[in-house]
């Protein structure tokens, strides 16, 4: 067996192909099969009262057109994306400035912060639950300390504080991992060029201008790109806490498309959706990717 | 920048830096916390912020009832997925590497199978899984968790390998090595380091996972996330388990974290940021 | 112990020819050095020889077998890198061991050839310990015991000592060729250094632009250089070229700025015209008084301790004479200097000796 493999090792066109074979067959899996199932789905009928695969043409793709709930789910998923970057990216750089130079049980004090963007996003999800809990949790306690009195502040019912409920759990678990990659972008800025521009009499807005953040700025990019493209999909840390609610008040787009296929079997129409989503990443990633090629 | 700081200002930046570490550790407290209360403390006005003792009804609940196989289940699919997407990512990223087959474009595909959103494909998948009877079994779960990690395996290890001098192949090549074990015996033990790296981060994702989880298990192999959830009744919510099972989630990556610090930039910014 | 042929090579990288056509026979027990200025082919020459390469057209014969279409570990070749391939996660004894292991050797036999190899080397006292905790000249050491450990038909050996440094290098060079002479093994030896060329081996191989320019002994290649090209690249300082007009019937040699040397005709060419005159800078001496000469300015002097190297001008051409240390000349001198035609060198317009 073993002198069986060696053999057909040591002919570089097999092993070139081999090695690499088994692999793309498995990603084929979900980079192949679901978008022609997606692809033939959206253009047939397929809902909980039965399969109908004739061609229905781009029926799926006008309702999307109409649909509010939809547009209101895409909304909140863009809008909860354009509030939780920003202050993850902020809060991380604030932070790593905090740590940047030494400082007591740094190590130590630095794998605290990270936990939380290791664990899953359920139980981050959870854990916020009952933090917030109206009545057991400790914030509206803390809330009551410092306003005097008692409180019972519903965070996960009350339309207008639910996305601020959500928003602190995302913050919380994502905020360190900014934190982590800034922290090491700016441990790799270069002492001198700091120090002369110390030299050369410049103010610390100047040096952040005009060292720091050019320095940074290829790790940030990356950084905003991969959290962008995790906030787009959020569903998990939502779906415990509030499970799109009250209402469709915190439905983003994932938990949407998630109720139409698995809740009420609109398949084909769901399908329609996973594929507008996946066209509008795809648009995003490559003006990104442009933007960052024209930055250089 | 200065090479000293006066004592106000380095207290300053302790105190600041505790606040912190003191919002991002206290809800992982208070979660603990729960999952040691007894229900009088859970359900005590005002909160009990410091239990009074240890109370493990949560967990004791959790093996009485038998949920606490759903921890098992996630160890199961995240430990064979994790060796799965090892061996296959690792060969193919080996193979991207030194042989080049598809040249840039492979990939690029590959990297581009990372960012389809898990909800686009779980229908798709779920269907496919429902023909080939694969729902609510470790092997569907299994071999979902492979794929899905596979481009960032093979993403990873391409920049581990990259790293490897050729010439260290190639002497072992000379010396008597077949290609084959050239890659046993050269290539894992020079990449190593970024190689469990790697696995760590592989199992996390599998082990964290919530939605294919969700859609794909029903009762056979529910893992703790999903179990987790299910505690949130509509009736009534079950928090000693709630705080027991997500202990049982947290614990392993309390681990990782204390183990992994050094490796956690790189393997969480896909090896843009070598930390 | 074998013998190595290589019939025909060609190698091709895309549109680049960077092996054409050579072929060599290599005898069992003979220190080769392939020599040649970087992208001659002479590293591409010697990676097919251990298969790491493989080849457009063309057979390698090791000790009668053709070895072309083996793999690696097949030809029983041995190899030393320039970056000497050390594997940082084992120790020097496993280092030198990985081989004999490859090959399932006992555990008793691996621990005897490592400890003869570590003693040949005298690197016995860091066997316990890692790559990374060894100078470069030790490492360099290791590289070289991995390779001499094993029982090889061939041992090659791509610019082992070009990350050492000078005075290293020189030591290192005695080395080899002590540790050749005891194993009396093949090598075959790819540098770019004239120097190693020279003093390393029995047989030399100059490579230009893929092909083989010439195959002998150092001291062929030095003193019977066929091409230019060859003159120019062997030797330090190097050959001086002077264009020069021969009257063959005069015994004459005329440079270029109209100086005329007689020569008593041996060893100028057969045809009067146009050449190229190659001297060694240890050709040439300061002239005794009636003695044929020519004249020279000279321009800088180079005192060497040993020697003394005087960069001197004859017409437009620079000529860098060899003199003695106390010899007295200094720069802005006119002097004069006799050379012999016996030993020197001419080429024609083509860059051939004639």
């Amino acid at each position: 067996m073993t002198a069986r493999v060696n053999e057909l090792a040591d002919n570089t066109t097999v092993l070139k192909y081999a090695l690499v074979a088994p692999a793309v067959f498995v990603i084929l899996l979900i980079g192949l099969y679901p978008f022609v199932q997606l692809a033939l789905t959206s253009v047939q009928n397929v809902t909980m009262f039965g399969a109908d695969n004739s061609f229905h043409g781009a029926v799926h793709y006008e309702r999307l057109l109409g649909d509010e709930r939809l547009w209101s789910a895409l909304w909140n998923t863009i809008w909860f994306t354009a509030v939780a970057l920003p202050i993850e990216l902020v809060l991380g750089y604030l932070l790593a400035l905090l740590f940047l130079q030494p400082l007591p049980l740094r190590r130590t004090l630095i794998a605290i912060i990270l936990l939380p963007t290791v664990i899953s996003p359920i139980v981050a999800g959870a854990t916020w639950r009952l933090m917030l809990d109206q009545r057991f949790g400790p914030v509206n306690q803390l809330i009551g300390w410092i306003i005097g009195r008692d409180v019972e502040i519903l965070w996960t019912i009350n339309p207008s504080l639910v996305w601020p409920a959500v928003l602190v759990a995302e913050v919380w678990q994502w905020t360190p991992f900014m934190f982590l990659i800034l922290l090491a972008a700016l441990s790799n800025v270069d002492r001198e060029q700091l120090e002369a521009a110390e030299v050369d009499g410049a103010g610390a807005w100047t040096v952040f201008r005009k060292v720091v953040l050019p320095a940074i700025m290829p790790v940030v990019v990356i950084a905003v790109l991969i959290r962008g493209l995790d906030l787009f999909r959020v569903f998990d840390v939502i779906w415990t806490m509030t499970q799109g609610g009250p209402g469709t008040r915190t439905e983003t787009i994932s938990i949407y498309a998630y109720q139409m296929a698995f809740r009420e079997f609109e398949i084909s129409y769901s399908a329609a959706i996973a594929f507008l989503v996946i066209v509008l990443l795809t648009i995003a990633v490559l003006v990104a990717l442009r933007r960052v090629e024209i930055a250089r | 920048m200065r090479r000293w700081e006066n004592g106000w200002r380095l207290a300053l930046r302790l105190v600041l830096a505790l606040v912190a570490v003191g919002f991002f550790a206290f809800p992982i407290y208070w979660l603990a916390a729960i999952s040691i209360k007894s229900p009088e403390e859970i359900f005590a006005y005002p909160p009990v912020w410091i239990p009074s003792g240890i109370n493990l009804s949560g967990y004791v609940a959790l093996f009485r009832n038998g949920d606490v196989w759903a921890v098992w289940n996630s160890l199961v699919t995240a430990s064979v997925s994790t060796v799965l997407a090892m061996i296959l990512g690792t060969l193919a990223a080996y193979g991207i590497v030194r042989y080049r087959p598809g040249g840039e474009n492979l990939t690029i595909w590959i990297i581009s199978q990372r960012m389809i959103p898990p909800i686009c494909v779980a229908f798709p998948i779920f269907l496919l899984f429902v023909s080939l009877g694969l729902v609510d079994t470790f092997v569907g779960l299994i071999v979902l968790y492979t794929a899905f990690n596979l481009p960032y395996v093979i993403w990873m290890m391409r920049g581990y390998i990259q790293d490897i001098p050729p010439e260290l192949e190639q002497s072992a090549l000379v010396d008597g090595l077949s290609r084959w074990a050239v890659i046993t015996k050269v290539v894992i033990p020079m990449a190593r380091g970024g190689f469990f790296a790697t696995a760590v981060f592989t199992f996390i994702f599998a082990w964290n996972d919530f939605l294919f989880a969700l859609v794909l298990t029903r009762s056979e192999v529910v893992t703790y996330p999903v179990q987790v959830t299910g505690y949130f009744g509509s009736q009534s919510t079950f928090w000693s388990q709630i705080g027991a099972m997500s202990m049982l989630g947290v614990l392993p990556m309390m681990l990782v974290v204390a183990t992994m610090q050094r490796f956690i930039v790189r393997g969480m910014s896909m090896g843009a940021v070598k930390g | 112990m074998a013998d190595l042929q290589l019939v025909n090579i060609d190698k091709h990288y895309g549109a680049v020819h960077a092996v054409r056509d050579v072929s060599l026979k290599v005898e069992s027990g003979a220190f080769v050095v392939l020599v040649g200025p970087s992208g001659c082919g002479k590293s591409t020459l010697l990676r097919a020889i251990a298969g790491l390469e493989d080849i457009t057209s063309g057979d390698i014969i090791i000790d009668g077998r053709n070895v072309t279409r083996l793999a690696p570990r097949a030809r029983n070749v041995a190899m030393v890198f320039q970056s000497y391939a050390l594997y940082p996660y084992l120790t020097v004894f496993e280092n030198i061991a990985f081989g004999l292991r490859a090959r399932g050797e006992t555990e008793a036999a691996i621990r005897d050839r490592v400890n003869w190899a570590a003693d040949t080397l005298s690197i016995t006292d860091y066997l316990n310990r890692h790559p990374r905790e060894l100078s470069g000249g030790q490492r360099q050491r290791v590289a070289i015991g991995r390779a001499i450990v094993r029982e090889a038909d061939v041992y090659l050996f791509d610019e082992p000592l070009s990350n050492l440094d000078a005075k290293l290098r020189d030591g290192m060079r005695e080395e080899l060729k002590r540790l050749h002479a005891r194993l009396g093994r093949t090598f075959v030896y790819v540098t770019h250094d004239q120097v190693e060329a020279m003093t390393l081996a029995d047989r030399i191989i100059l490579l230009r632009d893929g092909v083989i320019e010439q195959d002998g002994t150092p001291l062929d290649l030095f003193e019977r250089p066929e091409t230019r090209f060859v003159a120019g690249f062997l030797g330090s300082p190097p050959m001086n070229m002077l264009d020069v007009t021969v009257e063959q019937a005069d015994g004459i040699v005329r440079l270029e700025d109209g100086q005329m040397l007689p020569t008593d005709g041996l060893g100028i060419p057969k045809e009067t015209g146009h050449y190229t005159w190659g001297i060694r800078p240890e050709q040439m001496r300061l002239a005794q008084k009636g003695e044929p000469h020519i004249k020279v300015a000279v321009d800088v002097v180079q005192p060497t301790g040993s020697k003394l190297l005087a960069t001197t001008i004859a017409g437009r051409q620079k000529l860098t004479v060899e003199l003695d240390a106390h010899s007295g000349v200094d720069a802005g001198q006119t002097i004069t200097l006799a050379v012999s035609t016996t030993r020197t060198v001419f080429f024609d317009s083509d860059g051939r000796r004639v």
